[in-house]
């Protein structure tokens, strides 16, 4: 298991956000959390980076424990963390943006051949790379949030609803770069209110309900189940 | 009084050469305005200590003149190191703690430097002594020294700022903190890496201030009201900005001084840094 959350408790000054979620990633699987607003997806996520310390339960990652880690000491583990409203550095050009996404990384033709790799799946980005990340449109600030977190080469992409604020067609569009994104390899731990999209790339999907799992097993069973699809996923 | 363009053009290299040494303090405030969201109380004496250490070097100690600012920079820097570490980075969000420790350690610098030093005003040698004429007017050739010296500096920093991977990696975490960790920035590193900084620009503009003008204990709380004034004028966290400030600033002090007396000098740009609070507040190259 790449990534196991066992049980974790997280409180927000003095509300009960997470209550006792688990939760297992399998190494080259995609993996949907679903739920509504204020369910704790996100909080979950910021657990899992360290943004977020639970007070009580237990977060591994390949084998070690991770929770009580600086989130840069996470990060420099192999996961990355695509930020709910993106967390893009605004004022930088997107060149610049995609260099600090290789921070880590201390050699330096491996960056540059992540750079030029990166390019080729998102061309846009090239077209644009010497434009400040703020006068790109809402898709392509998505797609250079997650090409971003690709430059530091990361075992596990954890992505906090891609489809905010996207147009249909840009969900599509990002529904297809997480396609890619899996295709190539990478273990994805997707959060989404968009069921559609979530469910159309996860082979494992979480149902969250007021801060505990209150569905999980396989997409396609899920899908089958009546009173899942009903209840939670409005489909 | 019969002033000529001759005065005019000297007030505003004296005004260029003061606005040098703002410039040197102002970065490393608003620097670390910016990525730690702190303003370091304590950074006027960081200043004044990076003045006294080059008087310490050269005048006590015989060292040349520039090879002491050199050394300044870097101990001074080292100072800023352990500022951070023991100061600042403990008390970090904890505002009120935070102001009453730094207005703290101020007073205490203070009084260790004048008990070392003894009371009275000191000056540093001449940076180049002598002048040269230009087209009919004197021009002081420390000052021009000054000048280039605090423009090399900054041009310095802004290339490190631009091109390398930390320099990129503190620009990073001024405009997003979150997003900053989450590329695996270690917070600690950038803000040790920019007091650090700060405090070696500001040993720098010390020493100038000090050459060209008088040395003593209490000359870092004029400078760090200085260097607020400039980022209030430039906008904070923006190195143009800072630059810009610090030279208008000096500019204008020196014009208000020559033509109304020092005493305006000192009391019309406060009038300026009102007049930005309230129309704009984002200063000259701030963001929003």
């Amino acid at each position: 298991m790449l990534l196991e959350v066992k049980d974790i408790w997280v409180r927000y000054g003095g509300a009960q956000v997470v209550k006792g979620v688990s939760l297992q990633v399998e190494e080259g699987s995609v993996v949907s959390l679903l739920g509504a607003n204020g369910a704790g997806k996100s909080t979950t996520l910021r657990a899992i980076t360290g943004l977020v310390k639970p007070y009580a339960g237990e977060i591994w990652f390949e084998g070690e424990r991770i929770d009580g880690l600086a989130p840069a000491k996470i990060v420099a583990r192999g996961i990355r963390h695509v930020l709910e409203g993106r967390g893009l550095f605004p004022y930088m050009t997107v060149l610049e943006n995609l260099r600090v996404g290789a921070y880590l990384q201390k050699d330096r033709d491996k960056v540059e051949q992540t750079l030029k790799e990166v390019f080729e799946h998102f061309p846009r980005l090239k077209e644009r790379k010497s434009q400040q990340a703020r006068t790109l449109s809402g898709g392509e600030q998505q797609m250079l949030t997650i090409a971003r977190a690709l430059m530091g080469d990361p075992k596990l992409l954890l992505l906090d609803e891609p489809s905010l604020g996207l147009s249909p067609m840009m969900v599509k569009e990002i529904g297809k770069i997480i396609r890619e994104i899996h295709a190539r390899g990478l273990t994805v731990l997707l959060v989404e209110q968009n069921a559609r999209l979530a469910l159309g790339v996860s082979d494992t999907c979480y149902v969250l309900e007021t801060g505990s799992v209150a569905a999980c097993g396989l997409t396609k069973e899920l899908m089958e189940s009546d009173l899942v699809r009903k209840a939670y996923l409005g489909i | 009084m019969n002033l000529g363009g001759q005065d005019v053009v000297q007030a505003i290299i004296n005004g260029l050469c003061m606005g040098g040494t703002y410039v040197l303090i102002g970065l490393g405030l608003t620097l670390i305005l910016g990525i730690m969201n702190i303003l370091q109380f304590a950074h006027g004496e960081v200043y004044m200590i990076g003045a006294f250490t080059v008087y310490f070097l050269c005048v006590l100690k015989g060292l040349n003149l520039y090879l002491a600012v050199f050394i300044s920079m870097i101990t001074t820097a080292i100072f800023g190191l352990i500022i951070e570490r023991i100061f600042l980075r403990s008390l970090k969000g904890r505002f009120l703690l935070y102001v009453c420790v730094t207005t703290g350690l101020s007073l205490i610098l203070q009084t260790a430097v004048m008990l070392i030093f003894s009371k009275g005003t000191k000056q540093l040698p001449s940076l180049w002594p002598g002048s040269f004429s230009l087209a009919g007017v004197y021009i002081s050739r420390e000052r021009v020294v000054a000048i280039v010296m605090a423009l090399l500096l900054t041009l310095a920093l802004q290339a490190f700022l631009k091109r390398t991977k930390y320099g990129l990696a503190m620009v990073a975490s001024a405009q997003h903190y979150e997003g900053a960790l989450m590329q695996g920035i270690d917070p600690n590193v950038m803000s040790a890496m920019v007091v650090a900084i700060g405090s070696g620009l500001a040993a720098v503009g010390g020493a100038l201030g000090g050459s060209i003008f008088n040395l003593d204990p209490y000359m870092g709380g004029l400078a760090f009201m200085k260097g607020i004034t400039l980022i209030v004028i430039g906008g904070l966290g923006s190195v143009p900005g800072a630059v810009a400030g610090g030279l208008i600033l000096g500019i204008v002090e020196s014009l208000l001084a020559l033509f109304f007396g020092s005493q305006m000098g000192i009391i019309l740009p406060l009038v300026l840094v009102i007049a930005f609070l309230i129309f704009r507040p984002r200063g000259l190259f701030g963001h929003d």
